[in-house]
């Protein structure tokens, strides 16, 4: 056995996509399936590097198609497999990881989002919002935690396996270009000397025994003959989804306790807008910031309330309204003012954040 | 309010801003600031000015880009036509001398505007191949982000493994840093 890739704890100046790739190896990740697209390359890059030395293995495939499949083949056969990418080849993946969601395949997803649609920017974006929380055919019955910065790539791509294993649902770590490509510090560490115990896998198939006499039969389905039958199996993930979704929300607040403009934001944004809360703040002005770590399930209840409080929702993001969206289906019937400002593919800064909330008050 | 400095280096493709940018950062996390390097990646490598957003600072940093920088270097015309729109008025605008015709494209609200001669140094005085360093030692000289010692122990860990091979260039590239810091002395 080799020896683990992170003995206790360590400080590291790293671009997210080297983060993701230490972070993988340090949760027991035995697989990386992949295909390269900017800015998700040097995950792969240096999971490729990095994997043999610690007996990992790596896969490139011929296109992100086949990546998704072979990551649900992987988990099937119960390798702690993951795969990752960006844009379009998040687009391409959907179809993998609906199989994964009708399965009930603990896949883990890491997307890099970068700008528009088709292949239009390798930069940045938060514009895969919809596509990563609700893409594919089905009803998006998966887990979407949205990364702010390379300490949270790091410790919410170790969650994602043991969340994924935990309730066999889908997951995705929902980081973007710029936290791909940016170098800042981060403490990486081996997940047991945090008391983190990592979720133990098992394969799909091929298990050992009689099946009807030793132990359940395996039953893989991904396709039904009849209406009401896959009416039955739909109905039942969603029961467990619903019944799942309060251990998993998680979120942040910041300064919400009086806020009078709540600003919600999630991901790299939620950076920017926390700097411009404590910039208000120093001018008198009650500003408070929701972040949203899980966009799926989302935190309801928890921004309901939040929000409730205060005098206006501001909605802060770099895309046309996909986090708006979920946030007003999510707070239906709140009589608080929702106004927004959008950014498609690009960042957000601190100035921009202020400015708006002062046009607010 | 501790230490807090932004920064924007421009150049085209090739000239070396963005390592300038990595060994920086590298530099002040290794002395225990909060450090923040980003490149404006995309097709740069094929021709296009190539920016790097620098921050350094004593508490966790925000966002990743911003919009006023401290200090905008840019190293070509195009990169002081490109970084315009990061200068306000209390940034330092620090471009190479030896650029012609940017008269008219100079910002007009920054703090102050400072032309350095340093691909002349690099080119007459050192190697042209150096100039990203003396680049990097007036970055230094005019902010004093990082001491001269982690600048040094920084490019000693990126560029190391080329001393060893050539200890002359290790000596060529501490004396660009230093040339570097005097371009800017007395002037900021």
């Amino acid at each position: 056995m080799a020896e683990k890739p992170i003995q206790g704890e360590k400080r590291a100046f790293m671009t997210g996509n080297e983060v993701v790739a230490w972070a993988a190896l340090a949760a027991g990740a035995d697989i990386m399936y992949g295909y390269p697209i900017t800015p998700q390359n040097e995950i792969m890059h240096y999971w490729t590097r990095l994997a043999p030395k610690y007996g990992r293995s790596f896969l490139q495939t011929e296109d992100e198609i086949s990546a998704g499949f072979t990551c649900v083949g992987g988990v099937l056969a119960g390798k702690r497999a993951f795969t990752a990418t960006a844009g379009p080849g998040n687009t391409l993946m959907q179809e993998s990881m609906s199989m994964a969601e009708m399965m009930r395949l603990p896949t883990v997803l890491v997307v890099c989002q970068r700008g528009g649609p088709s292949t239009a920017t390798v930069i940045y974006s938060q514009q895969e919002v919809t596509m990563t929380c609700f893409g594919g055919n089905g009803e998006g019955f998966r887990i979407v935690y949205s990364t702010s910065g390379q300490q949270d790539l790091f410790d919410y791509t170790i969650k994602a396996f043991n969340t994924a294993w935990k309730y066999r649902f889908p997951t995705f770590v929902l980081g973007d270009g710029y936290q791909s490509k940016m170098r800042e510090s981060v403490t990486i560490y081996d997940p047991e000397a945090r008391g983190i115990k990592m979720v133990p896998t098992e394969p799909y198939v091929g298990k050992s025994g009689m099946p009807g006499v030793d132990r359940d039969p395996s039953h893989l389905r991904n396709t039904y003959n009849m209406e009401d039958e896959l009416y039955e199996v739909v109905m039942e993930i969603k029961k467990e989804y619903e019944r799942v979704a309060p251990e998993i929300v998680e979120y942040q607040e910041f300064d919400t306790e009086d806020a009078e403009v709540l600003v919600v934001a999630h991901g790299v944004v939620s950076r920017a807008v926390q700097g411009a809360v404590k910039a208000l703040r120093k001018e008198g002005i009650k500003a408070g910031h929701f972040r949203p770590i899980t966009l799926r399930p989302f935190p309801v209840e928890q921004l309901k309330a939040a929000a409730g409080k205060a005098k206006n929702v501001l909605i802060v993001e770099s895309s046309v309204g996909q986090l708006e969206k979920i946030v007003k289906h999510s707070v239906y019937g709140l009589t608080t003012p929702i106004t927004n400002y959008f950014k498609p593919g690009e960042g957000v800064t601190v100035e921009e954040v202020v400015e708006q909330v002062r046009r607010l008050v | 309010m501790g230490k807090y400095v932004k920064l924007a280096l421009a150049g085209e493709g090739g000239q070396g801003v963005q390592s300038v940018a990595g060994i920086i950062t590298e530099a002040a996390y290794e002395e225990g600031h909060e450090a923040l390097y980003i490149p404006n990646f995309g097709v740069e490598q094929r021709g296009g000015v190539s920016v790097a957003y620098v921050q350094i600072a004593d508490e966790p940093i925000g966002s990743p880009k911003f919009k006023t920088a401290d200090i905008v270097i840019a190293l070509s015309d195009r990169a002081v036509r490109r970084t315009k729109k990061y200068v306000g008025p209390k940034t330092l605008f620090v471009y190479d001398a030896n650029i012609q015709g940017v008269e008219n494209d100079l910002p007009t609200n920054a703090a102050k505007i400072l032309a350095i001669p340093a691909i002349k140094v690099a080119k007459e005085e050192l190697h042209p191949r150096v100039f990203n360093i003396v680049i990097m030692g007036a970055v230094i000289g005019a902010t004093q982000v990082v001491t001269v010692e982690k600048a040094k122990a920084a490019i000693e860990k990126k560029l190391g493994y080329k001393f060893e091979q050539d200890p002359k260039l290790r000596e060529l590239n501490f004396k660009a840093l230093e040339r570097g810091i005097e371009l800017v002395q007395g002037q900021v």
